[in-house]
């Protein structure tokens, strides 16, 4: 027998999209199943359902393609989960202004495909295009290994309508690519999590396709000598795309074959083919002077094979199971702390793989966490916390079994400008059901 | 607020010199009127005092007595914004940053800076030019405005094309939030955990608190540069010139066009060797790689003479460059010849509208009686029809101010919006209607409590009046300049 909710909800969506019970199996976070899921087929539906949530007092978890649900503190009751899948349209593409408007719900490879056959791009290359959503990667600051050149969602969202919790349609930025017309609300919304608002509609900044597009495997015996590598790259006249360093477990997944070690520099170049044959070569002269020991230009399928897999590593090192971080430091600081925290792993007995954006100092750290044990596992993650906080930068749980995050706080203490957050998730959520307790300072 | 007693005043002098230092407090009347008003002088209104803070924890000290005695206070740099941003509410505190502009730290490996507010724009690339550096954003008062200010209205400039504005380039800032506790947002390091508030913070014009130090990317400078002026007999091709560039997939440094007024302004005045019977010109730069530019070049010539340009000149050299250059950024100077006073209108709209735009601009303009001269950054699409007037003139004033208005409601009708870099301050105001609705409002006016509660922090900007507010249903308080009938909205 339906709940009145779940009867209410129908009423506003329509019954085939509201789900309850076991139906809800595919949207259970953190082994917490919700009580209903729904999927609203527009922005008024989703303010509509937004407003008897509130009304309810009942949590709402806003949700894309969900690949990144692991992400933060896990919820004490997920409540009402609320889909943006049916919200996938891309409303208006103009190729000479160089901006697109699509629906939260559309899949960053979907978008990508649509763009691509007018000749540009949306130039972010998250983890999992295939089911990542335009709205999951802007509230998640989701980011791939070419923000090294083109930045974030921070440099490319223009512009968004969210729902508040209380059912309100809002717009922050514009369709134009230069607009300081009130407060940026698109910036304060990238990476909230869902707390503040549900996005339902994104304007992005795009990019004309580059004619020619390649990948850089260069090898080296150490993790030191490929992170003088990535020294001598920033400090040259090169822009890359990308520029990302690997240890030697993440080479292996790479390759595919036993016995790899070392580290490696994966080097994205792209552009006109002019351009990119001068990096190229101006790379290779570069490199054969931090002690290069091996070069391989990849192209095409094998070339987006590995950037897919680069995009999400821990599952290809470790399939049996994992936990993982995310560290901001200085980049001037990537070799020597990939160094130390595998240091850190094998002391404890556990394997890690760890690579990184280096150049904006991003480093993506995993445990092999299968038959370790939690506790283990956690120690092992809050000492690579301490290393990473006493060089002043940040460490983030990315992603760990539920037994773990019991033992470890997925965010980092929070510092003083935490009042400010919470000031103003009260001003645009005061009965705080969007998402609550899993961002930042119990958000 | 009541008027200060003048012997309160004294004595908040007297206080405030005694943590600040003799000199660091003015006054006087006289001197007060320096600061009555920043580039846009449509609007003008006294403090009670100027301050000269040398330290965040001056600037909380300072924003502390202002809390306890009610006063409003306001944040100032260089004073060269053009929308009334940094005015005082009539009486209170500005707090003049310009003591505080030192670099403080360049660290040329991890390719970025520490600033104080007070830093001159152009200063910075100065300062970190010799190793091969520069600090991008670039707006057209770079030699005079500062890296704080440019924070308060997320600042542009012609190479924000290809580099962004302010925003893309600050990593961080040290804040003294409007009840005076100095907090870091951001910070070196990049995706801090929480709310992105230093985004938030840059181009909030000074509402949400006073930065006092900021971290700021800065970039290599690159290796070739190549600048072409591409001359047209017709305004529309000059405008489809711009999107043909971007449809032969390139992003150049900068797209910049120059009407036909302006072009003559800037001749009489400099004689850049722009031709003066052209109906429009558009400067463009390219920047990056040796390699492939000449392919580039090749391509925004190709681009041009599609479209129809007549003269398509490739500077041969950094002179012939800069000469180009030149003619651009010294237009707003070239009109000083030509008229006794110009409003510069700031809208943004998507650059496939350029040419009717342009259109309707000319003719809003001619409707009213007046003269317009463009330029502006057509590449982002962000148009700065300047509107000549003169103000003796009884009843020009308000012409002027009417076709501005009117200009406006075309860039939000074609999807633009009513500022790309001079901010809303108090000269846009009542525009805000035109781009978003009461509840977008509301949502931001949420946000702005957050920091702000008591409202102290730079009274009275960005929401509309009551007028406007009657038409889109906000809450409305009187601004203070009203009250005394200084100004009125329109």
């Amino acid at each position: 027998m339906p709940s009145p909710l779940s009867q209410r909800l129908a009423e506003i969506v329509g019954a085939p999209h509201v789900l309850s019970g076991a139906a809800c199996a595919p949207y259970v976070i953190e082994g917490r199943t919700p009580e209903l899921a729904v999927f609203p087929g527009a922005k008024e539906e989703v303010a509509a359902v937004l407003a008897m949530a509130a009304d309810g007092g009942v949590p709402v978890t806003p949700w894309g393609g969900g690949t990144r649900m692991g992400l933060g503190a896990p919820p004490a009751h997920p409540g009402l989960v609320l889909g943006l899948g049916r919200l996938a349209r891309l409303v208006e593409h103009e190729p000479g202004d160089l901006t697109a408007t699509v629906e939260a719900g559309m899949t960053v490879e979907a978008l990508q495909a649509a763009l691509g056959r007018r000749g540009q791009w949306l130039s972010l290359d998250p983890p999992e295009a295939s089911r990542a959503t335009v709205g999951g990667i802007l509230a998640s600051n989701a980011s791939g290994p070419r923000r090294h050149l083109y930045g974030t969602a921070r440099d490319l969202l223009i512009g968004l309508t969210m729902v508040l919790a209380d059912g309100t349609i809002v717009r922050g930025g514009g369709k134009v690519v230069k607009n300081v017309a009130g407060y940026d609300l698109p910036k304060l919304v990238i990476g909230s999590f869902g707390t503040l608002g549900v996005i339902v509609e994104a304007t992005m900044k795009l990019r004309p396709r580059p004619d020619c597009d390649r990948l850089v495997i260069a090898r080296f015996g150490t993790l030191g000598e490929a992170g003088s590598g990535v020294r001598a790259v920033m400090a040259s006249d090169l822009v890359p795309s990308a520029l990302e360093l690997a240890d030697a477990e993440v080479l292996r997944a790479l390759d595919g074959e036993a016995g790899s070690d070392g580290a490696a520099l994966l080097v994205g170049v792209d552009g006109l083919a002019e351009q990119v044959e001068w990096q190229c070569a101006e790379l290779t002269r570069l490199l054969k002077d931090c002690g290069l020991r091996d070069w391989r230009l990849l192209d095409g399928e094998e070339r987006d094979q590995a950037w897919r897999l680069l995009g999400r590593m821990a599952p290809a090192v470790f399939p049996e199971g994992s936990a993982g971080m995310s560290w901001g430091v200085l980049p001037t600081q990537v070799p020597e702390l990939m160094e130390r925290g595998g240091e850190i792993a094998r002391r404890r007995g556990l394997r890690a793989a760890l690579s990184a954006h280096a150049g904006v100092g991003m480093v993506s750290a995993a445990l092999g966490a299968a038959g370790a044990g939690a506790q283990r596992v956690a120690e092992t993650l809050g000492e690579w916390r301490a290393l990473v906080n006493a060089s002043g930068g940040h460490a983030l749980v990315e992603w760990a079994p539920l037994a773990v995050k019991e033992r470890i706080s997925v965010w980092d203490t929070p510092g003083p400008a935490q009042r400010i957050m919470k000031q103003i998730k009260a001003e645009l959520d005061p009965r705080g059901i969007l998402n609550p307790g899993r961002f930042v300072g119990g958000i | 607020m009541a008027a200060l007693t003048e012997a309160r005043k004294q004595s908040l002098r007297r206080e405030m010199e005694a943590f600040l230092g003799a000199g660091s407090v003015l006054s006087d009347p006289d001197e007060l009127m320096v600061y009555e008003s920043d580039g846009l002088t449509l609007f003008r209104a006294r403090a009670d005092f100027v301050v000269f803070p040398r330290t965040a924890e001056h600037v909380s000290g300072l924003v502390r007595l202002a809390q306890r005695e009610g006063m409003p206070f306001v944040a100032r740099g260089a004073g060269t914004g053009l929308s009334g941003g940094c005015l005082p509410a009539e009486g209170g505190l500005v707090i003049s940053l310009m003591r505080m502009h030192r670099v403080l730290e360049v660290d040329y490996d991890n390719q970025l800076a520490v600033v104080e507010p007070g830093c001159v724009n152009l200063h910075l690339s100065w300062a970190v030019g010799p190793r091969g550096f520069y600090y991008a954003p670039d707006p057209s008062s770079q030699q005079a405005c500062t890296i704080g200010g440019n924070i308060a209205n997320n600042s542009g400039g012609p190479h924000t094309l290809k580099y962004g504005v302010t925003t893309n380039h600050v990593l961080g800032l040290e804040v003294v939030l409007p009840d005076g506790e100095i907090v870091w947002l951001g910070g070196r390091r990049r995706d801090p955990q929480g709310y992105d508030l230093a985004g938030l913070f840059v181009g909030s014009e000074g509402t949400f608190g006073i930065a006092t130090k900021i971290v700021v990317r800065i970039l290599r400078q690159p290796q070739a540069v190549r600048t072409v002026l591409a001359v047209f007999d017709e305004i529309d091709q000059a405008s489809e010139a711009v999107s043909a560039i971007i449809a032969r997939g390139l992003i150049p440094a900068a797209m910049e066009m120059i009407d036909q007024l302006t072009i003559q302004a800037v001749e009489d005045a400099f004689g850049c060797g722009y031709p003066r019977d052209a109906a429009a010109a558009l400067l463009i730069e390219m920047d990056g790689l040796a390699a492939g530019m000449d392919e580039q070049a090749a391509r925004v010539v190709a681009a041009c003479r599609e479209t129809g340009a007549r003269e398509v000149r490739l500077a041969r050299d950094e002179a012939e460059r800069q000469l180009l250059w030149k003619g651009r950024k010294s237009a707003f100077g070239a009109y000083g010849r030509i008229s006794p006073a110009y409003l510069v209108m700031d809208g943004v709209i998507p650059r496939t509208k350029l040419p009717q735009v342009l259109r309707r601009v000319n003719e809003i303009v001619a409707a009213h009686g007046l003269r317009v001269g463009n330029v502006f950054h057509a590449g982002d699409g962000n148009l700065h029809p300047n509107i000549l007037y003169d103000p003796r003139k009884p009843g020009e004033e308000a012409r002027v101010v009417a076709a501005g208005g009117e200009i406006l409601k075309v860039c939000a009708e074609v999807g633009g919006s009513i500022s790309g870099e001079h901010g809303i301050g108090l000269e846009k105001m009542d525009y805000m209607p035109l781009v978003f609705s009461g509840a977008d409002l509301d949502c931001m006016a949420r946000v702005k409590r957050a920091f702000n509660p008591t409202g102290l922090c730079n009274p009275g900007k960005i929401f509309p009046s009551r007028k406007a507010c009657a038409e889109a249903g906000l809450a409305y308080r009187l601004h203070p300049l009203e009250e005394k009938g200084l100004a009125q909205r329109f």
